[in-house]
């Protein structure tokens, strides 16, 4: 596993990784500028627009051949998605792809896919999904995100552990948004005897793939973060109160030096997290969950310092603080959070608690 | 169940770490280990015996350049080193200062004479020092440093007072930043000597400090240095002295960081066998999340340190990375010790000596924390570095 991995990331230098970004940061800036960011959002012929767009890039099969990106860049173009405040729905993508259910109407950008992990999302209240005699679905699954404008979802079961496609107009499959602190909202699904195609799946290759999510989550999380923090930085150098910078006053650099440090600490950990997986190292998965563990509480501090050094101009909805406030704390608190990260490395050094 | 999996420090660093473990298991016996514990905590870890030993195998200066004497080892094979040395408790205080923040300022402002004496001698393990860089009036504002040098035909004559100098009782030399000019800016007038502590008109008062060991306040009363102990320009030793501190703040940080994990894997040792009240202490949420977050932690501060690495290793040095890492490992260390107070209750007071202690090593992990958190430059000087060289905000 080690050597095809090895071999297959051949083709990834830090070098390319710096194109990657750029050409994926480029892209959004002229797409999906900041001044419209938010209202692009709501639009979801937007975004069906944007995602056709990403796909001619080739970005909506990352995940499908670890030559063409492991990790390491599915982590990358979602961190430039979080700093771009653009929602295009490439986590069900990266799903489906990981899973080897790669639709190529999605890869074309003409379909776009949700996923629900439903059983194995790791939030006690998302809930599940069954499948019946006759193949059909049947339960409820909260906290989808991008189901507002899916062509098709994409549902985890565990018994048996599968995925399942499922057309956005199946009978028995009813949407609805649930509003609240992450924009776009998210969505509860609930099935009854909803036909679906099934594909039987390893539980533990869907907990990778949900493991995946997670960190992916994180990234943008981190670009978001990122993001308000460059700004509030950039602030710090040209407000000026009491006849100085506000930059000039410990109390502000103190601040952003713990910032820098969450920040950074945050991204050493997603990419030695990423890289470890990528090179077939079996304990990515503690280094995942520290990269999680770590991640929440640094990042949500960054938010939260950041809206405190910019004060009142930051507090207003239409600087672009708020909108990453918002996605920073909508990606940390999902699958668990950084309880069940906790708990997660609890259970490597200490055993199970039981 | 395990402790936290290794970073892969690579191929020449992983060879190079079996071999030091397998030196160690035939040199450093534990019949020596037991002797060296049976020492009073004050006593440990100065072993100029132990140094001797090293120094024989050629890994005192192991990261020096060859054409100094050195092995040239990487910064990789250095951590693995220093990993290495302090999870087998091994003594290397002696030569530690010597090693590192002599020979380096040696490297780079050290003439042909000084090189050639003062190099051989600290790699031999013969020449082991003390800094003295703090005052009464200069501590965070180094810069501001009293003590005088006077120019007297061949010899510098030196007055003043230095503190909290760590070993400033065992060593036999001190690198001493002195004034050599009253008149100009404070950063110009500063100038660096190299002095025997046991020179006429030296007197050396140690103090206990909270960790279990001593520093010392340093009394100089007409001590004349020869001249040619002076390293760098006259008024020249604001470079020195500022040059040596980034090479040493790495490996510095490599062995809080091998006391760090040392440390936590004894504590998770302890609460996986412990039981509190007929029930497994495992299996109490409330330290089960303690412990995670520590171990995330633990995860964080070992990729800035191979960060300062990788910087190293291509050339760089690490500026507000090598503080960032300083900063939040130190803290770090300060959770881990309040951690181990929590978990371990009123039996973490207990130090190692005492009947009973469940685990008697945490709570002088606790008072050491501070040391982290204050020397080499306190954590608030360097978020004000982070701020001012990291994200570039005004001064």
């Amino acid at each position: 596993m080690q050597d095809k991995s090895a071999a297959a990331r051949e083709g990834f230098s830090d070098a390319d990784r710096q194109l990657l970004r750029d050409s994926v940061r480029d892209f959004l800036a002229s797409r999906w500028p900041s001044t419209q960011a938010v209202e692009l959002s709501g639009d979801t012929k937007a975004i069906a627009a944007i995602w056709r767009d990403l796909s001619a890039q080739g970005l909506t099969s990352l995940g499908a051949d670890p030559a063409q990106g492991g990790l390491r860049e599915i982590a990358l173009v979602f961190e430039e998605l979080g700093r771009a405040s653009c929602p295009v729905p490439l986590l069900g993508a990266v799903s489906a792809n990981l899973a080897g259910l790669l639709l190529e109407e999605t890869r074309q950008g003409k379909a776009t896919l949700a996923a629900a992990y439903g059983a194995f999302d790791g939030d006690p209240a998302a809930g599940r999904v069954e499948r019946n005699l006759d193949g059909t679905l049947e339960g409820r699954i909260a906290f989808v995100e991008g189901a507002a404008g899916a062509t098709h979802f994409l549902v985890f079961t565990d018994a048996p552990a599968g995925g399942a496609i499922v057309s956005a107009g199946a009978p028995g499959l009813s949407v609805t948004e649930t509003p609240g602190l992450a924009v776009p909202a998210f969505s509860e699904l609930s099935f009854r005897d909803t036909p679906a195609s099934f594909t039987e799946l390893e539980a533990a290759a869907i907990a990778d793939i949900a493991l995946v999510a997670r960190i992916t989550c994180a990234a943008r999380a981190l670009g978001a973060a990122q993001r308000a923090f460059e700004l509030t930085v950039e602030h710090a150098k040209v407000r000026r109160q009491f006849g100085q910078y506000i930059g000039q006053f410990q109390a502000i650099q103190h601040k952003l030096a713990d910032c820098l440090m969450n920040v950074e600490g945050t991204r050493l950990a997603i990419e030695h997290a990423a890289d470890a997986r990528d090179r077939g190292v079996s304990e990515w998965r503690v280094f995942g969950s520290a990269a999680l563990a770590f991640a929440a509480p640094a990042l949500r501090q960054v938010s939260i310092q950041t809206h405190r050094a910019l004060g009142a101009i930051g507090y207003a909805e239409e600087h672009e603080a708020p909108r990453h406030f918002r996605r920073v704390h909508a990606d940390l608190a999902r699958f668990g959070g950084a309880p069940r990260a906790r708990a997660e490395l609890a259970d490597f050094v200490l055993g199970t608690g039981v | 169940m395990a402790a936290l999996p290794a970073h892969d420090l690579g191929s020449s660093a992983n060879a190079f770490r079996n071999e030091v473990r397998a030196w160690l298991a035939e040199h450093w016996t534990e019949e020596r280990r037991a002797a060296h514990r049976r020492l009073p905590f004050k006593l440990r870890g100065w072993d100029p015996e132990f140094s001797r030993l090293l120094a024989r195998q050629g890994w005192i200066g192991l990261g020096w350049p060859r054409e100094y004497g050195g092995q040239g080892r990487s910064a990789s094979e250095q951590i693995a080193f220093v990993e290495e040395m302090t999870n087998a408790g091994a003594p290397c205080q002696a030569h530690n200062c010597g090693e590192s923040i002599v020979a380096h300022a040696l490297f780079a402002h050290g003439n042909a004479a000084q090189k050639d004496e003062w190099l051989s001698a600290i790699r031999r393990g013969e020449r082991f020092f003390a800094l003295g860089y703090s005052e009464p009036e200069a501590g965070s504002d180094l810069a501001a440093l009293r003590t005088r040098a006077v120019r007297d035909g061949e010899d510098w004559i030196v007055n003043g007072q230095k503190l909290w100098s760590t070993g400033g009782d065992k060593a036999e030399y001190v690198w001493l930043a002195v004034r050599t000019d009253t008149e100009v800016k404070k950063h110009a007038g500063i100038s660096v000597l190299m002095v025997n502590l046991r020179s006429p008109g030296i007197t050396i008062r140690p103090s206990m400090a909270l960790y279990g060991k001593t520093f010392s306040a340093v009394f100089y009363d007409n001590v004349r240095v020869p001249a040619k102990n002076m390293v760098g320009p006259v008024n020249g030793g604001w470079k020195v002295i500022t040059d040596a501190l980034a090479a040493e703040r790495i490996m510095i940080g490599g062995s809080r960081m091998a006391v760090i994990q040392r440390s936590f894997d004894h504590l998770t040792e302890y609460v996986k066998n412990a039981t509190v009240g007929g029930k497994a202490l495992k299996s109490d949420p409330v330290v089960r999340d303690r412990i995670g977050a520590l171990a995330a932690d633990i995860e964080v501060a070992r990729s800035f340190l191979m960060r300062n690495v990788a910087l190293v290793e291509q050339g760089r040095v690490p500026l507000h990375e090598a503080a960032i890492s300083k900063v939040f490992s130190s803290e770090l260390q300060e959770r881990l010790g309040q951690a181990a107070l929590d978990i371990l209750g009123t039996g973490g007071l207990l130090s190692e000596d005492a009947p009973g202690a469940p685990l008697g090593e945490m709570e002088q992990v606790l008072r050491h924390s501070i040391m982290g958190m204050i020397g080499g430059g306190t954590n608030e000087i360097q978020r004000t570095l982070i701020a001012l060289r990291g994200l570039g905000l005004p001064r």
